[in-house]
């Protein structure tokens, strides 16, 4: 089966917004991809160049050593690289073996230029994200 | 986390953190790095000398406010329990550099020292030090690093945390003092025996010192929970395996710790006992074994493939043996039971002290300086490496304390200087060691003894100076003299900053993102045709591979000349 | 399926990279290159997507080679002189049948857009994405394996160096040991000949993936290559300057008592 399983993507609120056939073609984007467990699976300060979406497993994300929240089964991560290959705000190491489905910025990009409906979730995801870091 | 300067723009190491530095962060790090010149003055009257062995680079805030009193209180104490003719050691800091002198006896204590240096070698003094370290200090210092060890900082609220890393201070202090406690313990039979051996052959001392071989098991890093663990993967085929794929290294120890069984567990201990302390040096600055997982686990597989050469020292103990005249030969198997006996001291009382005090205090000291830099209060968790201990309890309780920038600027500081900034001397010459012919006997001995140990064993000036060559194949021709760096993957890539000459068992590709930051490679194995051969070629640097030992025989951070063209690699200094 | 050719047939390398390029021509000249198959950039992407369609026809192509096999990747855009310092090539050695082959496929597809490779291309000043091809063959099990250039590389005399060691030639081409060096003339007489230190020989494990082997104390220091092997060894390096001219950096194996080639490209340095 190619791309990721539809129901995974559906669970996720940056696509909350998308009607099935949408859905669909953003799934097929996707590839699946394997962490060992205590892989690094992204490092701060890096060129980031996929975004990932937790299939089966248990991933923990620190800033600056310090650590934030577990990510798990649903959760997403990495979304700046959908917009550009900017440099990773997080160091997020597999805890468990780590189950996941990646698409880079050069699958994403076409999909967020012609669907204007994908890109205003990705925005209001990265401002969520915005009023949080401030607000803490 | 020092940052790493660039050549030019930002450079992207993979798989390392980097610090995307502006204008004004790189124009400051150059300043620092051109330094105007320091000034340096005795701290006091007397003669200081420089100890760029145990101290090559410049020491942390912490390190320069915590040591002094400690090492002097534990060094005053050997020499009263030796009846030295001192009144201990003593460290100043000047610029962060670590200079020693000598404290005088107290007059009124002298005719009590003469006495008691009669009783060392009558009373084989050093014996009662032992017991006293085996069955109480190590013990009790362990049992009080494991207490200390068991907290997590992360968990703690800001108050408890300062009140955690006071005691992880006093722990630090009370340990330095410990170790040098034993120091004359671990020196004075070692110095005995090589004293006398000098009267009696010309056997060369680093070979008399290669008779202790086997007497310490713990400076080639041993210990019972190694030896546990060299056991359960021995029994432990697939652990093995595991053990020896190729692979990140964080990863394959994770899954050796977390192997169901004896393995796992053995791991786990064995993690435990050494993840906490520094792999070299002494100072919280130092990273501890656990942040080097490639160094980590590369010293297990040493560990489970065996001493190779442990077996030949009976043969040569009797080879030296045969060259004592025959008069003396009881003689030499004492002294060389007495020295064998101690030898395991002169490690075990750093490692079970302050090593492992100062690992706790570095873990501390991070996990406070995650907070702050979460609270954007510092910049780089690691500068608060850079704080005294007051004023990171400052940082915490919101108190005035040092700004971000000020940490950042000691932490560049450290890392833009080396001992060879610093003059070998401050103040008058030190005068010479008063004669011996006109003391008693046993003072003279001790003196004698002590004397050529420190010679021989902590390497006095001259040592250093000596110069070490290395040889190996010319594969890529030049000269180049700058600061060794060892590293052993990519979890210490961060560590190497522009101009270093990387020292390392062998390249992958993975090393060429360093590529731009070197002067020179210089590795274990490898030949002409290899991959590191072929980058050094290709980039023009200099390089020499297969030197065999390079990664044994250069110490990190010491000033190396790479000649390719010559297939030489220089210890300097 | 055009994506899936016989190295005999490889040519383009916009679509297979050099590396396979590079095979196919030592094929077509009759040079000992072991069985294999190139994969454009468009299959192992595809592949790596989960296409059933492509996943089905890539296996039954290769499926003919048997297992165990060695993976390479052939990047398509890091052309000219594939210096070595220009990318991050993943080799997978030993992917044990060619059911494994559709995931070992998606690692190399990964490390090409991994974070440190997406790195490491803009800061060499690539900013298009990558696209990395594969080249499949049979994975030897050689008895000894390394490298030899057609010309000394430090001196530039025209020379043969060889440099070998026991097991998988990585334990040469990585630098992990110090392998017997040989310089020879182009008569193949032996100019100079040195035992190196061959502590490990890297071996294919059971089940997939390669490990370090301790070699045995009494061949650590002893010479792996016989004169024979040598002579083999010199004929290889004329017949490659034949079809590709002078300066050839080659990886080679001996298995079984014949010589492989399993690469020949142009010497960097």
């Amino acid at each position: 089966m190619a791309g990721a399983p539809v129901e995974a993507l559906r669970r996720v609120p940056l696509f909350a917004d998308l009607d099935g056939e949408e859905l669909q073609q953003v799934a097929l984007l996707f590839k699946r991809r394997t962490f060992a467990q205590g892989e690094t699976v992204m490092r701060e300060g890096t060129d980031g160049a996929a975004f990932f979406l937790i299939e089966t497993g248990e991933a923990s994300v620190s800033v600056a050593g310090t650590a934030r929240a577990n990510l798990r089964a649903g959760d997403h991560f990495g979304e700046i690289a959908l917009i550009d290959e900017g440099v990773r705000s997080a160091t997020i190491t597999a805890v468990t073996d780590l189950d996941c489905y990646g698409l880079t910025y050069w699958e994403f990009r076409p999909l967020l230029l012609a669907n204007g409906a994908i890109g205003m979730k990705l925005l209001q995801s990265l401002a969520q994200k915005l009023r949080s870091a401030e607000a803490s | 986390m020092v940052p790493v300067r660039a050549a030019g723009g930002c450079f992207g190491i993979a798989g390392c953190e980097m610090i995307a530095l502006d204008d004004d962060e790189r124009i400051r790090m150059t300043d620092t790095a051109a330094a105007p010149e320091l000034h340096f003055e005795a701290p006091g009257p007397g003669s200081y000398e420089l100890d760029p062995v145990h101290f090559p680079r410049p020491l942390t805030r912490y390190w320069t406010e915590v040591h002094p009193a400690a090492f002097a209180a534990g060094t005053a104490d050997f020499a009263r329990y030796y009846g030295m003719l001192m009144g201990g050691l003593r460290m100043s800091y000047v610029n962060g550099f670590g200079y020693k002198s000598v404290a005088p006896p107290p007059e009124q204590e002298i005719p009590q020292r003469f006495a008691r240096a009669e009783e060392v070698f009558a009373g084989k003094l050093w014996r009662e030090q032992l017991r006293e370290w085996d069955e109480t200090a190590k013990p009790t210092a362990i049992a009080k690093h494991r207490e200390l060890q068991a907290v997590d900082p992360d968990a703690l609220s800001d108050d408890e945390l300062q009140a955690y890393l006071r005691r992880c201070r006093d722990h630090h202090a009370a340990m330095i003092t410990q170790h040098m406690r034993f120091t004359a313990s671990a020196v004075v039979p070692t110095g005995d025996f090589l004293a006398h051996l000098s009267d009696w052959t010309d056997v060369p001392p680093a070979e008399l010192l290669s008779l202790m071989r086997g007497a310490s098991p713990v400076s080639a890093g041993a210990s019972a929970e190694l030896e546990r663990l060299v056991a359960a993967l021995r029994a432990d085929p697939a652990g093995q395996e595991l053990l020896a794929s190729t692979g990140d290294a964080g990863s394959v120890l994770a899954e050796l710790r977390t192997r169901e069984g004896e393995t796992g567990e053995a791991v786990s201990a064995y993690l435990d006992l050494v993840g906490n302390r520094p792999l070299d040096g002494f100072d919280i600055s130092e990273p501890s074994a656990l942040e080097l997982p490639d160094a980590l686990l590369r010293a297990i597989r040493t560990a489970v493939a065996g001493d190779v050469a442990a077996d030949d020292v009976e043969e040569r103990i009797a080879a030296v043996r045969a060259q004592v005249p025959e008069e003396h030969r009881d003689e030499f198997d004492e002294l060389l039971g007495e020295a064998r006996l101690m030898y395991r001291l002169r490690d075990e009382r750093g490692v079970y002290s302050d090593v492992w005090a100062s690992g706790i205090m570095r873990r501390a000291t991070l996990g406070a300086g995650r907070r702050l830099a979460a609270a954007g209060r510092i910049h780089q968790p690691a500068h608060l490496l850079d704080a005294g201990l007051d004023e990171m309890c400052d940082l915490l309780a919101g108190a005035e304390a040092p700004s971000a920038e000020e940490l950042a600027a000691r932490a560049a500081y450290r890392a833009a200087h080396s001992a060879k900034d610093a003059p070998a001397t401050l103040g008058p010459p030190a005068p010479p060691p008063p004669d011996a012919s006109g003391l008693p006997p046993g003072i003279a001995r001790l003196m004698r003894g002590t004397g050529v140990a420190l010679g021989a064993l902590f390497g006095s000036s001259e040592a250093e100076h000596e110069e070490h060559l290395l040889r190996g194949l010319a594969a890529s021709p030049g000269v180049y003299e700058g600061t060794a760096r060892l590293v052993s993957g990519p979890t210490e890539f961060e560590r190497i900053v522009q101009g270093d000459v990387l020292v390392t068992m062998s390249t992958t590709e993975a090393f060429n993102i360093l590529l731009p930051l070197l002067g020179g490679i210089v590795t274990d194995s490898g030949g002409l045709l290899s991959h590191s051969a072929i980058v050094a070629r290709e980039y023009g640097i200099p390089g020499v591979v297969g030197t065999r030992q390079g990664t044994e025989l250069i110490a990190d951070g010491a000033r190396v000349r790479v000649d390719g063209t010559a297939g030489e690699v220089t210890v300097l200094a | 399926m055009t994506g899936v050719l016989p190295l005999r047939e490889v040519a383009d390398t916009s679509v297979f990279g050099s590396k396979a390029v590079g095979l196919g021509e030592a094929v077509r000249a009759g040079l000992p290159v072991p069985d294999g198959f190139a994969l454009s950039g468009s299959t192992v992407e595809e592949v790596a997507a989960g296409d059933e369609a492509t996943v089905e026809s890539v296996t039954s192509t290769v499926r003919p080679l048997g297992g165990p096999l060695a993976v390479r990747s052939s990047a398509v855009d890091e052309d000219g002189a594939d210096a070595s310092f220009a990318g991050q090539h993943l080799t997978l050695l030993n992917v044990p049948t060619v059911d494994a082959l559709p995931a070992a496929l998606g690692e190399i597809w990964w490390s090409a857009n991994s974070d440190s490779a997406i790195s490491y291309r803009k800061r060499v000043g690539l900013f298009t994405r990558p696209s990395v091809a594969v080249v499949v063959q049979r994975l030897l099990d050689p008895d000894t394996a390394g490298v030899m250039f057609t010309r000394n590389p430090v001196t530039g005399a025209d020379e043969r160096m060889i440099e070998a060691s026991l097991g998988l030639g990585e334990a040469v081409v990585a630098g992990l040991v110090i392998p017997d060096s040989y310089r020879l003339d182009r008569e193949t007489n032996v100019l100079e000949s040195r035992p190196g230190l061959k502590r490990i020989a890297i071996r294919r494990r059971e089940g997939g993936g390669t490990f370090e082997e301790e070699v045995p104390a009494a061949a650590v220091e002893r010479p792996c290559l016989s004169e024979d092997d040598l002579a083999a060894l010199g004929e290889l390096a004329t017949r490659c300057e034949d079809v590709y001219g002078p300066g050839r950096d080659i990886e080679w194996a001996i298995a079984d008592g014949t010589l492989y080639l399993l690469q020949c490209r142009a010497v960097t340095r």
